[in-house]
């Protein structure tokens, strides 16, 4: 090996990445050569420096930063969460323009209503677009389970991968909306189903949804 | 805060402390300065939260959070001062008065050590972005040629180029063909 080549290697050699047979080389010849048993000492030497100033020029964060910094990224994340979508208090039913009015604590039994043609709306794929269902009940109704089911290719911003999403709500009097932002990540659509129950009853509401690219 | 926020914190939580150390000094190391470094580091905690979904099955965490910093920041460059080491003024180096220094019990090689701190930090701000980034990461900060390359997403041939080639600038910088040694 000569001294240029060995310069050539000389940090796989320092970083430890050389094979043991030309490891082996280098060294025999370092052992031999003194100008290149000064290049090796200075490179080591370097090294040695950089590892100093590294521990040296690291400021510490204050005891309690970590700390902070998780809660207030918790915290923006979640309230973001929360704008896209309200989870608690009200849901509600209206899709694509059709009202659905719940009569009393019996609020299933509403003869008068005849179902419309199924809603529809077209979303593009990858853009996302907030579905308002608004329900008005003519009294509170606490304790109802409200089930989404989404169609292929649909999902509720913030729950990716869930078809289907669950949670208890309270119905207040009058008007409750009920903002799904949803996206499209595939072009099947189909039907989205919200389902409320309550007390052993229950009433399906659909939305068709079409999906454009 | 309902069940699902709570469950969602506390993962958050779990996954991301084991890696916050590391991420802090790539902050420093990127920005430059304290109050930048801790700004790009609550910013990708806040994106890092935005993707919890995504993060719970990723395999390795770590590189994946580097990653997001090491992108951030180059999107936001202009906007992110950086502090150039120009000039090391003993204050800034917390903790390293003389005072502090550990100690060989000797004054004067405790004032070259600190001389030395500040001539190696002279010396990189020399670098261009690229040479003294590879540099602090390599050999500074002990990524791997790898792991450099999950960040950046530079192929490892060019990491390993761009190393060699840092190193030779820097060693110039320092005006004694790398070595700090005094006679």
């Amino acid at each position: 090996m000569t001294c240029t080549q060995l310069k050539e290697k000389l940090d796989d050699y320092v970083d430890g990445l050389m094979d043991r047979a030309e490891s082996a080389t280098l060294g025999a010849h370092i052992e031999n050569c003194n100008d290149c048993h000064q290049v090796l000492a200075r490179a080591q030497g370097l090294r040695a420096s950089l590892k100093a100033y590294g521990k040296s020029s690291m400021p510490r964060p204050d005891a309690t930063f970590f700390d902070r910094a998780l809660a207030r990224a918790a915290q923006t994340g979640i309230r973001r969460q929360r704008n896209r979508w309200i989870m608690t208090g009200a849901g509600g039913i209206i899709a694509a323009g059709l009202v659905l009015w719940m009569l009393g604590g019996m609020f299933l039994k509403t003869p008068e209503i005849v179902a419309p043609a199924m809603p529809s709306i077209v979303m593009t794929l990858e853009e996302p677009r907030t579905l308002n269902l608004v329900f008005s009940s003519a009294t509170t109704l606490a304790n109802a389970t409200m089930t989404v089911v989404l169609p292929q290719g649909v999902e509720v911003v913030g729950f990716a991968g869930q078809r289907e999403i669950t949670w208890i709500t309270s119905l207040a009097e009058g008007k409750n909306i009920l903002p799904l932002t949803l996206i499209a990540t595939s072009p099947e659509g189909g039907e989205l189903m919200a389902t409320l129950r309550h007390e052993g009853d229950d009433r399906t509401f659909r939305v068709q949804v079409s999906i454009i690219s | 805060m309902s069940s699902l926020e709570q469950n969602q914190r506390a993962s958050f939580d779990t996954l991301l402390r084991p890696h916050l150390d590391r991420l802090y000094r790539l902050s420093f190391r990127l920005a430059g300065s304290k109050p930048e470094a801790e700004d790009l580091f609550q910013d990708v905690l806040v994106k890092a939260f935005a993707r919890l979904d995504n993060l719970l099955d990723v395999r390795e965490p770590g590189p994946w959070l580097c990653r997001v910093m090491y992108n951030h920041f180059i999107d936001n460059r202009r906007r992110i001062r950086r502090a150039r080491l120009v000039c090391v003024e003993e204050s800034q180096l917390r903790g390293q008065s003389l005072d502090s220094l550990p100690g060989d019990l000797d004054p004067v090689r405790d004032a070259e050590r600190l001389d030395d701190i500040m001539r190696l930090g002279h010396a990189l701000a020399t670098l261009s972005d690229e040479h003294r980034l590879v540099i602090l990461l390599h050999d500074i900060e002990d990524y791997k040629l790898a792991e450099i390359h999950q960040i950046t997403g530079d192929p490892v041939g060019t990491i390993k180029s761009r190393l060699h080639r840092a190193r030779a600038r820097l060693r110039k910088a320092l005006g004694t063909d790398g070595t700090n040694s005094r006679p």
